[in-house]
């Protein structure tokens, strides 16, 4: 096994190590650059040719590198404590961003290249966040193009995110640049969006701990939207404790963001040693079979998820009840499988609309060819900057919310979205049957599959986040994390589903489990692209 | 003769003077400022940004829904309206489309006939505007300058019956947005902007017949001028045998002409659906009452007091009620004057009104407080000073901002009554212009007029006239 | 495969999208909206009562938890410029479109 390197300590020891001097915040940071120069290659760019061999071998995380900017920021924070004042809670610490923020003076591309040419005028909430916080900006990382995909391949800037923990794996997306950037050492954070899952399901994939927090609890001011009822920004980390000091961070009301609550946000550490003793974890068998639309038979079908994943989360159920947590079985979430139909609809309506504002006219790009008038220039401009995935979902956009299908479509899927919300009440209602402070289930259906092996099948990609998305729909908080290892050595994912704004609880329960399995033998593995670094 | 009705509907747009944007904290008025340079990511469509409500918008719309006897609905919702246009920056205009802030509602609209037609509202939400583009070299360039500003969006039933009764809606919608501080309501500055959807019947038929939508007018002038024309073009064409089709016209007002901008394509599908970004505006019992706590005495309601409670004539008090503060100043000046309301109205109405519009001032930034002008009117009345000095004295006080009887004292500007000083000065004259003095003698009474005036101009203005003229008879005739 | 996005319908919706498409594209993606559309049909068949309302967001706002609205005071955004930057094209502050299609009127 390699040795530790600074750029590998979590966020936590980071920040206390820099504020107690023992090391220089420059020196956290040069530790990440050096990871950064070993294992990610050549950052995502539209222009990649051939991607060759050496590139399969890479990670790929980057679009944008910040080094200077991060430089003269890592140095600050040494001046500042060196003068006795600690810059924040995340002092030091370097970070990476899902290129789906607005940064004040870097690129934001949205992983399109419709914004290959747009330098943000302004930075987003969580970001200023970060940055008050005294964290290091690595850069800006890949990510599907506008986020719609689950395995980072859809980017318009090639080569795209790979797994490190196998690099012919897909790291999973949307936001698997910064779970790829995380589990390899390059940023002991990552600022990452989960819209149908795009934070939990590469952070399982990737071996890393994800959360999306209640929709509201972090302000989506600027973060380029996708599905605006549905998107989450939230922490992605190496650890639950590290999680939860980011969440400290960027959750919070906006005066910038209306749906941004005003609830007061606690300190997500103060009881994370707490552990479970007397709380009520859910297992729910609907959470173990995946429905999904198989295009041979033309039917909806139903398979169960992989076995190695089943085991996973009873095995961790099994840890958490002998922690002192009371496991209740049986709990019916008989709505997951409206799940990713209803996100069909639902997300596409709003990202069409969304959409719309990239016309060529007032930045990003513009088509070069010369537009006879301006329908010309929108439909050149928009036909050349948006890739596959965007034009697909517009166009579904479009057709469900059309004024003669929209009832049927859209207002039906507002609908069952009600019933989707009406499960969790059910499960979490503290007079009902069942109780819960949380429901244990996979994170997704199977471990990361191979690059290339689902891109292109629409449906069957969008499956992937059949175990994510009704939480989504839901509004309530979930955690993704890491419960064990497959044979082939890839990263099995649990999740943990909470309350509205009760993440305290979940990053409890989370850290209980690291605590339970701190010496279980898939603990000590490391992903493959560190392996045999010096 | 066959005879034909017009059948009129206006839509209108009403920007709000609110100090922001309706969703941004950029100013709302551009009025002169270079272009995109009153602009922020928000207003500008940046990716990522999102929409803040301005609570001062709400408000706004509350006071004209209740002005206008809409129902004003505890919960309404802002709605994306989807369509690409360079001076829409987010490809969508935020607007309300299925649960406006108000349903129903209607004017009083008085007719010159003394009858009143009730015009229905058939609309009213809040939204933000579009940017502004105009055309140079064949292509466009757009000002962002506009996005944001916040409008309400009011449409009245197809109630109005002619060009004038269009002209007079406008001219009470209008006087009725100042009255209630919501905007400035000027035309040719696009605070107030109208379309009129204009078709014609036989007198006695009810049904609807083919309409056209008049577009680009900035005065209330130009409107009656260009539906006055295209009554009496559709009447033309109908006469001729010919159908009307559903064009939109667009006013030159250089030309004072209409032409047709396209024919009306089918209704474009705008995909609305709910703005996901905000959240349902609430209008809980306790903010509804703290916005209608002061709500005012509207103009008609007042204009019709001035008359049955002051007695004044109709036609004073349609004046005096044509504006807010000039109405609280006539009755602040009255209750000071505590005398005859139709003398303090012809003051206002002649003097007044005149020193306001010179100096285009309202009534409530007069220096020349309700206290000062009913203590000039009283001053008058004792003989104190003469009427001349009386309205000179307005000037004066607007001037410095000094209390009347000040000034008056200051400038000995009291009436001379002293008998013997006229008798003196009445005398000189007498003694120095014999001629003068035989003419009237031999019977040209009208040279009395030129004896007072003598005496008034050797007084410097001061003396009583009446007793001057009472002087002169006696020296003359006797 | 299912046909419920015929050509026709699909060449409208990419009008009204503001795209064009090579045929290979066009192909590809109108079957994979088909495809996501007999997953979608699945809503069809969920059993919905009168009282199941429209969901605009998950978590429902209440008067706890909802943000005030913006007070009407200004505070301008110091740096319109850094916007205008951004624009492919611009004269004199202004942001410049081609001309909108139109035809000529007698």
């Amino acid at each position: 096994m390699s040795a530790m390197e600074l750029c590998d300590l979590s966020a936590y020891e980071l920040a206390a190590l820099i504020r107690k001097r023992e090391i220089s915040a420059v020196e956290a940071l040069e530790s990440t650059l050096e990871r950064i120069e070993l294992v990610d290659g050549r950052p995502g760019s539209l222009d990649a040719g051939e991607i060759t061999a050496e590139d399969h071998a890479k990670v790929h995380a980057f679009i944008t590198r910040t080094e200077e900017t991060a430089r003269a920021q890592a140095q600050a924070v040494d001046k500042s404590i060196s003068e006795g004042v600690i810059p924040g809670p995340l002092a030091g610490v370097p970070y990476t961003v899902k290129d789906i923020f607005n940064v004040r003076g870097t690129r934001s591309t949205a992983g399109s290249r419709i914004l290959s040419n747009y330098t943000a005028p302004y930075t987003a909430t969580a970001v200023e966040r970060m940055e008050k916080a005294g964290a290091v900006m690595l850069g800006k990382v890949n990510l599907d193009e506008f986020t719609h995909g689950s395995s980072s391949e859809s980017s318009a800037y090639q080569p795209a995110p790979r797994n490190p923990w196998d690099t012919s794996k897909v790291p999973g997306g949307s936001s698997g640049g910064s779970t790829a950037a995380v589990a390899a050492g390059m940023g002991a954070l990552s600022l990452g969006t989960d819209t149908g899952g795009s934070i939990r399901q590469p952070a399982a994939f990737c071996g890393v701990v994800g959360l999306k927090p209640t929709y509201g609890r972090v302000s989506r001011y600027g973060l380029i939207a996708f599905g605006s009822s549905l998107d989450c920004p939230g922490p992605v980390a190496r650890n639950v404790r590290d999680a939860a000091m980011m969440l400290s961070v960027i959750a919070g009301p906006d005066r910038r963001d209306s749906t941004a609550v005003t609830i007061p946000v606690p300190d997500y550490t103060a009881e994370i040693e707490a552990g479970v003793k007397g709380m009520r974890i859910g297992l729910s068998p609907d959470f173990f079979k995946i429905q999904y639309f198989n295009h041979e038979s033309g039917q909806m079908e139903e398979e169960p998820i992989s076995d190695e994943i089943k085991q996973a989360v009873e095995q961790a159920a099994d840890r958490l009840s002998e922690m002192g947590a009371r496991v209740v079985e049986n709990v019916p979430m008989p709505r997951t499988k409206y799940g990713i139909p209803t996100y069909f609809v639902i997300s596409r309506v709003e990202v069409a609309s969304n959409l719309h504002r990239f016309d060529g006219v007032k930045y990003g790009y513009r088509t070069p060819v010369p537009a006879e008038d301006l329908d010309e220039l929108y439909r050149r401009t928009r036909a050349e900057g948006f890739g596959a995935q965007p034009k697909l979902r517009i166009l579904m956009g479009m057709y469900v919310s059309a004024a003669q299908y929209s009832e049927q479509y859209y207002q039906r899927a507002l609908r069952v979205r009600s019933l989707i919300r009406g499960d969790f009440e059910r499960i979490y209602d503290p007079q009902g049957e069942y109780r819960l402070d949380a429901l244990l289930t996979p994170a997704t259906p199977t471990p990361a599959f191979g690059y290339g092996d689902v891109y292109g099948d629409t449906v069957l990609m969008q499956y992937a986040d059949q175990f994510t998305v009704t939480g989504n729909h839901a509004g309530v908080p979930g955690l993704s994390l890491m419960g064990g290892l497959s044979k082939e050595r890839l990263p099995l994912g649990i999740q943990l589903l909470g309350r509205d704004y009760d993440e305290a609880t979940l990053l409890r329960i989370g850290r209980a489990f690291e605590v339970a399995t701190e010496d279980a033998a898939w603990r000590k593995v490391r992903p493959q692209v560190l392996e045999g670094l010096s | 003769m066959t005879e034909y009705e017009a059948i009129i509907g206006l839509e209108t747009h009403i920007q709000l003077n609110t100090e922001t944007k309706i969703f941004c904290a950029c100013k709302a008025d551009s009025w002169g400022d270079p272009a995109n340079s009153n602009i922020c990511p928000v207003c500008s469509g940046l990716p990522g940004v999102l929409p803040v409500l301005n609570r001062a918008v709400v408000e706004k719309a509350v006071l004209l829904a209740k002005a206008m006897h809409a129902e004003v609905q505890s919960d309404s919702y802002f709605d994306r309206k989807n369509y690409f246009y360079p001076d829409l920056p987010k490809g969508y205009q935020i607007t309300q489309n299925d649960h406006p802030i108000a349903l129903g509602g209607y004017m009083d609209l008085p007719l010159p006939d003394g009858g009143t037609r009730k015009v229905g509202i058939t609309k009213l939400h809040m939204e933000e505007d579009a940017g502004k583009t105009k055309h140079e070299h064949g292509r466009r360039l757009v000002d962002f300058n506009r996005c944001g500003v916040p409008l309400i969006e009011m449409v009245t039933a197809p109630d109005l019956r002619s060009a004038d009764e269009v002209a007079a809606y406008l001219i009470r919608l209008r006087q009725l947005l100042r009255w209630l501080d919501i905007s400035e309501a000027d035309m040719e500055k696009g605070h107030l902007r109208a379309d009129a959807n204009v078709s014609i019947r036989l007198k006695g038929e009810t049904g609807l017949n083919e309409k056209t939508e008049i577009k680009n007018v900035n005065s209330i002038e130009s409107l009656r001028t260009a539906v006055e024309k295209e009554i009496a073009r559709q009447i033309r064409e109908v006469e001729a045998g010919n159908a009307i089709e559903a064009w939109t016209l667009d006013w030159d007002e250089d030309t004072q002409s209409l032409s047709k901008m396209r024919s009306k394509e089918t209704m474009a599908d705008y995909r609305y659906f709910k703005e996901p970004d905000l959240l349902v505006v609430r209008l809980d019992e306790a903010w509804e009452s703290a916005i209608l706590a002061d709500f005012p005495e509207l103009p008609l309601a007042r204009r019709e007091r001035f008359v049955r409670e002051y007695g004044l004539p109709e036609y004073d008090a349609d004046i005096l009620t044509s504006e807010r503060s000039l109405s609280d100043y006539f009755e602040s000046v009255n209750q000071a004057y505590g005398g005859d309301p139709k003398r303090v109205s012809n003051w206002l109405m002649n003097d007044v009104l005149r020193l306001l519009n010179e100096q285009g001032l309202e009534a409530k930034d007069l220096k020349v407080t309700p206290g000062y002008l009913a203590e000039i009117i009283k001053l008058v009345d004792a003989n104190t000073i003469n009427t001349p000095t009386g309205k000179a004295l307005l000037e004066k006080v607007q001037q410095t901002g000094q209390p009347p009887k000040e000034i008056v004292e200051a400038e000995g500007l009291a009436q001379v009554s002293d008998t013997g000083l006229i008798r003196e000065i009445a005398a000189r004259i007498v003694a120095e212009n014999p001629d003068s003095v035989e003419k009237f003698r031999g019977g040209k009474e009208g040279l009395m007029g030129w004896f007072v005036g003598q005496v008034m101009r050797e007084s410097k203005g001061k003396a009583d006239p009446n007793l001057a003229r009472e002087v002169l008879e006696e020296l003359l005739k006797g | 495969m299912s046909e419920e996005i015929t050509r026709d319908l699909f060449n409208k919706l990419v009008d009204l999208a503001a795209l064009e498409l090579e045929e290979e594209e066009a192909e590809y993606i109108r079957r994979q909206l088909n495809d996501q559309l007999t997953a979608i049909a699945e809503l069809a068949a969920v059993p919905l009562d009168e009282e199941t309302a429209a969901a605009a967001h998950g978590v429902p706002y209440t008067a706890d938890t909802r943000a005030p609205f913006r007070e009407d005071n200004a505070d301008p955004f110091e740096r319109p410029e850094e916007i205008l930057k951004g624009a492919p094209e611009v004269i004199d502050r202004y942001i410049i479109a081609p001309e909108t299609p139109h035809e000529d009127l007698k």
